[in-house]
Order: C-alpha cells, then sequence, then structure tokens
C-alpha cells in the first residue's frame, strides 16, 4: 500500500473515533440546549485545532531535520499507539468495559441539566463552553497524529485531508441518525490505528536513530504483520488470564471453598 | 502560577496518562537503540532490539493492567 494511502487510512480511522465521541457531546448539547450556540462552539474549536494542524505542522517540517524529526515523532508515535493498543486489547479480551456512546450521551444530558437555564435570547455560553471543549479535547488528538504523522511522512495534506474526511462522514452520519453513534465498531478502529501508530512509530524511531532496517521500506510490511499476530496472541492471553481469575473467584466464594 | 501547573497537568495527562511505563518504557527502548547503534552493533541487531523492546513494553503494561484489575 503507497505511503500516501497509509498516511490517509491512518488519520482518518484516528479521526472517525475522535470524532464520533466528540459527536455524542455536540448532540448532547445541542438538542438538549441550543443549536446556534453550541454549533459557534464547534466551529471555534475546529478553526483552532486547524490553525495548530497548519502552524506546528509546516513550522515543524520546515526548521526540525528530518533525522531528529522522525526520532522525536516516532517516539510519541510509538507512545500513543501502544496506549491506543493496550487499551483495544483489553476492551477485546473483555478485561476492559467497551466504550458505550450511548451511557456517555445519558450522563452527558444529565449533567446538563445541572446547568443554568438557556436564556431566552442572545448567546447560550453553556452550549458554546461544552460544545467548544469537547470538540477541542477530542480533536487534539487527532491533530497531534495528523502533525506527527504527516510531517514525518512528508505528507501533512493528506493526513489532514484523511482527518477532515472522518470529521465530514461522521458529521453527515450523525445528523442522519439524531443520536449518538453507538454501533460504529469504535474498538476496532482503536486496535486498527494503535497497530498503524506504533508500526511507524517503531520504524521512524529507530530510522531517526540511523538504524538501517532490513530491507528498507519493506520492514514496514513486517512490523505490521508481526504487530498484529502478537497483538492476537494478547487478547487470546489477557482473555484467559481473565477467565482464569473468575474461576478461581467463584471456586474461593463457593461453600465447597470454606 | 496556577495555569502553569494546570497547562502542566494537561500535557502530563494527555501525553502520559494513567500508564507511566507506556512514556518511559519506549524512551529506554530508545536510548538502549541509540546507544547500540553508537558503539556499532549491525543494524538487523538494533532493529531486533526496537522491536523486541517495544514488544516488551506492551506486554509488561498488559500484566501490570491486568494484575491491577484482579
Amino acid at each position: 500500500m503507497p505511503l500516501v494511502l497509509v498516511t490517509v487510512v491512518s488519520t482518518f480511522l484516528a479521526s472517525a473515533v475522535e470524532c464520533v465521541e466528540a459527536l455524542t457531546i455536540v448532540l448532547a448539547v445541542g438538542l438538549t440546549r441550543q443549536w446556534r450556540s453550541t454549533l459557534l462552539g464547534v466551529a471555534a474549536a475546529a478553526v483552532v485545532l486547524a490553525g495548530l494542524v497548519v502552524v506546528f505542522g509546516a513550522a515543524i517540517a520546515t526548521f526540525v531535520p528530518i533525522d531528529l524529526l522522525r526520532l522525536i515523532v516516532g517516539a510519541f508515535l510509538v507512545i500513543y499507539g501502544l496506549q491506543w493498543l493496550t487499551k483495544a486489547i483489553l476492551r477485546a479480551s473483555g478485561a476492559r468495559a467497551k466504550h458505550d456512546e450511548s451511557a456517555i450521551y445519558a450522563a452527558e444530558i444529565v449533567a446538563l441539566q445541572a446547568e443554568a437555564p438557556v436564556p431566552a435570547t442572545g448567546m447560550d455560553w453553556v452550549s458554546f463552553t461544552v460544545a467548544f471543549k469537547g470538540v477541542l479535547l477530542e480533536g487534539l488528538e487527532v491533530a497531534f497524529i495528523v502533525v506527527s504523522f504527516g510531517a514525518s511522512a512528508g505528507m501533512l495534506g493528506p493526513a489532514a485531508l484523511g482527518a477532515a474526511a472522518a470529521a465530514v462522514v461522521v458529521t453527515v452520519v450523525g445528523v442522519a441518525v439524531r443520536g449518538p453513534l453507538a454501533r460504529v465498531p469504535e474498538n476496532g478502529l482503536k486496535f486498527l490505528v494503535g497497530l498503524m501508530l506504533t508500526t511507524f512509530g517503531t520504524f521512524w524511531s529507530a530510522e531517526g536513530l540511523g538504524v538501517d532496517w532490513p530491507g528498507d521500506d519493506l520492514a514496514i510490511v513486517g512490523l505490521i504483520v508481526l504487530y498484529v499476530a502478537l497483538a492476537m496472541v494478547a487478547v487470546r492471553f489477557v482473555a484467559v488470564r481473565i477467565e482464569s481469575h473468575h474461576v478461581h473467584a467463584a471456586a474461593s466464594t463457593s461453600p465447597a471453598a470454606d | 502560577m496556577g495555569w502553569l501547573r494546570r497547562f502542566g497537568a494537561f500535557w502530563y495527562d494527555f501525553l502520559v496518562g494513567d500508564r507511566p511505563e507506556l512514556f518511559i518504557g519506549p524512551i529506554v527502548v530508545l536510548a538502549v537503540v541509540w546507544a547500540s547503534v553508537a558503539i556499532g552493533v549491525p543494524g538487523t541487531v538494533s532493529a531486533a532490539i526496537m522491536v523486541g523492546g517495544v514488544v516488551a513494553v506492551g506486554a509488561l503494561s498488559l500484566v501490570l493492567q491486568t494484575r491491577a484489575r484482579r
């Protein structure tokens, strides 16, 4: 798969996951309070995020030498990728609860009902602030991935395009559904993105230190295959570990164990 | 100074979160790889150290997280 496609797909998937989470917050605020102020909050956050990507992406790509860039960015991608991947493994094996957008949506609505009433006229700053914060915080992760992935691959444009496309797709689906996107396989997406980030982070950071990978760029394919296989083994290992714990716990609490 | 602490706390939470081993581990692995390159270890071996280190950090974190839940 050409690098440009890998870049677009990786940032699209990462952005899709975060956009689904941001959409839950935006829908809760917009439907329970005031749409105009909510959408202004979303727009303000989108402008800040786009500015961050343009300024930091261009500055990093222009002024930082490529080896240093790949070392630093690669290190952050490994750190971030492992965080996403280990959480996805734990969720896939049943050791950790899956993200429930419907429950988050319900909790958000309860929290908003405790706020001051919506003003009869003018701006509702509660709607603006909650939407702005929600989109900015979820979007920062995407901006971070777009800048790091895009700058290292020399493909800031395709990286930003992938992220923006996901935002458009999730928004369109969200408007059509008029509710939180509870059926999106968030964990599967996080699993894939975690694998991508860890793979490219491993490759780039070692390359930045001067390591010559056997097979050059083909080593990326080998890394993906290896990490996928090990992640599958890890899911099974954790599931067995959790299962054996449940069996031991049940045995120790049963009357026969006394 | 309050804003500085909040700024630091935000970035700590953003990058380290609740799994410090996933922040420190890759940095340690990169330091070992840097040392291996500096002393002239062949590229294939350095690459293997990198991959093995990343896998070990991930495995360690999974063990710690599943142990914490038991």
